[in-house]
């Protein structure tokens, strides 16, 4: 075995592979797909054109590349008055933990190219979604860290707002592992097929889904931590250069980790491509069905920016537990009747 | 009639009908103009706006007018015209100059209120229908007399294309090429 | 570190010495300073003082965008001012000028011809609109909806094509003169102001479905900031703010200028005093003022066109620039208004700014500059209700405060 085969193994190993070359590279991609189509759709919406310049033949795309550039090699301004350790290390734990579910989550049916032995897979939805609630703490650190008030009562809102709509987002993406009497993403997927898609059986449990992701990961018009007239960036207020952009790319690969997670449990996942043999038909193109929709749904959720306004924090901590969360719950409710009737 | 004072109520809206209705309106309209965006933006180095023909743009002096009377130097609530002393031929003996006052101004501080333009009592001073020059330097915004009678280039025209902004009913604004293509 | 040098009732700088706050803080109160440079802020500083999310204390801290503007107006003559008096609120500029003009015309006891009275009218009702817009743009922003800041600034931009063609220039108009106004209707004006008005009415109405009936926006707006009859009479509140609180006052029917009188709208009022109220005032208020733009429009272009300066200026016209407001509408000045003197004595001129009322006090010794320029604008008056509405709001309250009372601190400040 040569070098290059080891090389090569290494690369193609599956949590490897899943993690650093489809999760960190892919999702960065998407996170630019979404940053480019949130601008365009709004400056559509709004009567704008919004990115052009920097590429007219690609309507602007290379804005978000010159973006990303410009805050690779900004210079990183680190305030005397910051506490300097978790400073800097919280972005850097939040966006790791934030790309860390793409490692336990399958993209096919086809054993070969599932991430985790397949022992190990029968907890993968409980194992992802617990790693997604914790880059939420790092936000709190790094708004606590930077020792400034809008920083701290960033951090502060950043709590209230994940402790009621993390919880949904849990419970409302459990409604199809209820349904179906299994932590197996790919068990759950294939009891959808082609047509029990949960997003018709369970359509409230979707719709909680969709608030609770654009709530917990402050997409636009509900980015109340961020919220920028009162408190001028939230918890990111003294940050600059990479560190801010790891900070919000973070965001946005939250928005994407529970975009492939919606895709997988209400969207049929896969379907309608049954994964074969092979890597092609096994991996490249279920994958990317799922990937697509995993992209539909964070464009669906960035198009709201420019129909809603902010709600006032208590105003959606009020929605959370007098209308989201009874939706939830009615979501499981119904999932326990669907498994009550043995529809799958 | 005379205007009068109208006490008028708020407009309620509450119930479960109401805000899911409105929420769909909302989300409607975003999706009716994310279709049609009726935009009108300029691409402006692409593309420029042709200014009416009333447009207070740059001033400048038409010298075999100007009388001199300095009207246009004391009026100027942002002093940026100032009066020089420049020798012209004397009108009778040719051999012989003599002094006599024109108007030179300093772009730097114009406001475009077009106030010279109007008192000048033998509209010895015009605009015209651009503003949008840029200078390299401070220096090359003091206009010396020479300057000051010839109307600057305008290199924005001879990249872009002429377009003209017309109040539409259904489009706000509607964006129509200026002139005919060429050819 | 700076943790190690804090001490109680203040903090110890870099040299050693002691620096207290000039207040007191309450031991659990949260002293946050909202400005002035800081995105939600606008040019002043709002000093909260917070226990927990509730705001507990405000203090608008205002004048950073001072700009001598009494002073200056009395050192340059008597028209020269104008332009200069339009750099306070710009996108206001007809507005804001007009009771400066209002008070020289007073004291140079002349009268605008009618004609000029309906132009004047015309464009104060087209900077009001364009006002109003971009109150709604800021507003807009403030509580996160992008979509009604871009529509209102490219709905704006209509009128200041409208107003463009009027005057010749985007927002610093320099409109009226002491005794007239500048230019006359080009000849496709009325066709033109008729579609902006019809285009804007149909706008409101999409206005209304993204923004003022979005369940969102409607429960950022209901029951904030409210300001009672009494306070907003007590603190001297004036404008649309006053009128969202049940007082019906307005110059233009207190004390009508121009052609005013003679025109057919209403002055919206609502009682309920809260910032829905207030947002809705200023729709209203743009609905009349397109009614307003209609009657002008209709009535300058049935009349036949006259002099639209004053008889007595007229009357020292050379044929040349009575050729010239006859060919091309415009109106020239004489080159005595560079220096002219005005008769001594004082005046007071009021007029309904976009923000509300904003009175000159203008006063003459005789000389070719005036004496004393005082001038009390909208937002002046309406600053100190930041002191008195925000406390007991939540933090979050306060954008919606800020930018439902429509508060420009370039006019407040001066």
């Amino acid at each position: 075995m040569s070098v290059l085969d080891t090389v090569a193994s290494l690369i193609f190993y599956p949590p490897i592979w899943q993690l650093l070359i489809l999760g960190f590279g892919g999702a960065l991609v998407v996170a630019m797909v979404a940053v480019w189509f949130e601008r365009k759709a709004a400056a559509r919406v709004q009567r704008r054109i919004g990115p052009y310049w920097a590429s007219p033949r690609l309507g602007g795309l290379m804005h978000l590349m010159a973006d990303m550039l410009r805050y690779a090699f900004q210079q990183v301004v680190i305030p005397r008055t910051v506490d300097f350790w978790p400073f800097i290390a919280a972005p850097i734990f939040g966006m790791a933990l934030s790309i860390l579910p793409f490692a336990v989550t399958p993209l096919t049916s086809n054993p070969n190219f599932w991430p985790l032995p397949p022992a190990l897979m029968e907890y993968s939805l409980l194992v992802a979604l617990a790693i997604t609630t914790l880059p939420p703490i790092f936000i709190i650190v790094s708004g606590w860290a930077a020792n400034n008030p809008f920083t701290i009562i960033g951090g502060v809102r950043e709590a209230f707002i994940i402790l009621s709509y993390e919880l949904i987002a849990i419970l409302s993406l459990f409604a199809p592992a209820v349904a179906v009497g299994s932590l197996n993403i790919v068990d759950i997927v294939q009891a959808q097929g082609l047509v029990k898609w949960f997003i018709v059986l369970n359509p409230l449990a979707f719709l909680a889904a969709i608030l609770a992701v654009a709530m917990s990961t402050s997409a636009f018009p509900f980015e109340i931590p961020e919220s920028e007239p009162e408190v001028v960036a939230g918890p990111f207020t003294e940050y600059s250069g990479i560190l801010y952009a790891l900070n919000m790319g973070g965001a946005y690969m939250r928005r994407f980790v529970f975009g492939l997670l919606i895709s997988l449990m209400f969207l049929g996942g896969w379907y309608p491509i049954v994964p074969g043999e092979g890597f092609i038909l096994g991996y490249a193109l279920p994958s990317l069905v799922v990937v697509v929709k995993a992209v539909v749904v964070v464009l669906a959720i960035s198009f709201l920016r420019a129909i809603y306004g902010r709600y006032r924090l208590d105003q959606a901590l009020d929605m959370a537990w007098r209308l989201v969360l009874p939706l939830t719950l009615a979501g499981i409710l119904l999932a326990l009747v669907e498994a009550y009737l043995g529809i799958f | 009639m005379p205007p009068k004072v109208a006490v008028k109520p708020l407009p309620k809206r509450g119930g479960l009908l109401a805000g899911v209705s409105d929420n769909l309106a909302a989300l409607m309209i975003g999706i009716k103009y994310f279709l049609n965006p009726k935009r009108f933006s300029i691409y402006y180095p692409k593309e420029y706006p042709e200014l009416r023909k009333g447009y207070r743009g740059f001033i400048i002096l038409n010298k075999q007018k100007c009388i001199s009377c300095a009207a246009c130097a004391r009026i100027c609530p942002s002093a940026a015209m100032k009066m020089i002393r420049v020798p012209v031929p004397h009108p009778k003996e040719p051999e012989k100059t003599v002094m006599k006052q024109f108007p030179v101004i300093n772009y730097q501080r114009c406001i475009f209120c077009g106030y010279c333009v109007d008192i000048c009592p033998t509209e010895a001073l015009y605009h015209v229908n651009y503003h949008d020059i840029v200078y390299e330097n401070l220096a090359e915004m003091f206009w010396d007399l020479d300057t000051f009678q010839k109307e600057p280039e305008y290199p924005t025209a001879e990249e872009g294309i002429p377009v003209r902004l017309m109040i539409h009913e259904e489009y706000g604004l509607l964006k129509v090429p200026a002139r005919e293509k060429q050819g | 570190m700076v943790e190690d040098v804090r001490i109680y009732g203040g903090w110890k700088d870099e040299l050693g010495l002691k620096v207290v706050p000039s207040k007191k803080i309450g031991k659990d109160l949260y002293e946050v300073f909202i400005g002035p440079q800081h995105p939600g802020s606008g040019h002043m500083r709002i000093t909260v003082r917070l226990d927990g999310d509730i705001i507990v204390e405000a203090d608008p801290d205002i004048g950073y965008v001072h700009r001598t503007m009494e002073k200056l107006g009395e050192i340059r003559g008597w028209i020269k001012p104008i332009p200069l008096f339009e750099r306070m609120a710009i996108h206001d500029a007809c507005n804001i000028t007009m009771p400066y003009v209002l008070a020289v015309e007073k004291l140079m006891g002349v009268e605008p011809p009618l004609r000029a009275k309906y132009l004047r009218s015309l464009l104060c009702e087209i900077n009001r609109i364009g006002a109003h817009l971009y109150g709604f743009a800021i507003f807009g922003v403030f509580l996160g909806h992008s979509t009604m800041y871009m529509w209102a600034m490219g709905d704006r931009e209509v009128f200041i094509e409208l107003a463009e063609a009027l005057t010749g220039a985007r927002l610093t108009h320099s409109y009226p003169l002491p005794g007239g106004a500048r230019r006359d209707i080009p000849a496709d004006f009325p066709d033109m102001a008729r579609r902006a008005v019809n285009y804007m009415r149909k706008r409101l109405k999409e206005y209304e479905k993204i923004f003022l009936n979005n369940p969102v926006i409607r429960s950022r707006l209901e029951g904030v900031g409210v300001i009672s009859k009494g306070l907003a009479a007590e603190l001297g509140i004036v404008g649309p703010n006053a009128r969202a609180s049940g007082i019906g006052y307005d110059v233009r029917i207190v004390e009508p200028y121009d052609a005013y009188p003679e025109l057919d709208f209403e002055v919206p009022v609502f009682r309920e005093g809260d910032a829905l109220a207030r947002t809705m005032v200023r729709v209203e208020e743009i609905k009349q003022s397109l009614r307003i733009i209609e009657q002008a429009v209709e009535w300058l272009e049935k009349n036949p066109r006259e002099p639209i300066v004053d008889k007595y200026l007229y009357g020292k016209y050379p044929p040349l620039h009575k050729k010239i407001m006859e060919s091309e509408g415009r109106a020239k000045l004489l080159p005595i208004s560079a220096a002219m003197k005005v008769p001594k004595g004082r005046a007071i001129g009021r007029a309904e700014t976009g923000r509300g009322e904003t009175i000159y006090y203008v006063e003459s010794d005789g000389g070719v500059n005036p004496y004393r320029v005082r001038i009390v604008t909208a937002s002046a008056r309406n600053a100190i209700a930041f002191k008195y509405v925000l406390p007991g709001h939540k933090i979050m309250d306060l954008p919606a405060i800020y930018g439902s009372l429509d508060y420009f601190p370039p006019e407040s400040d001066r």
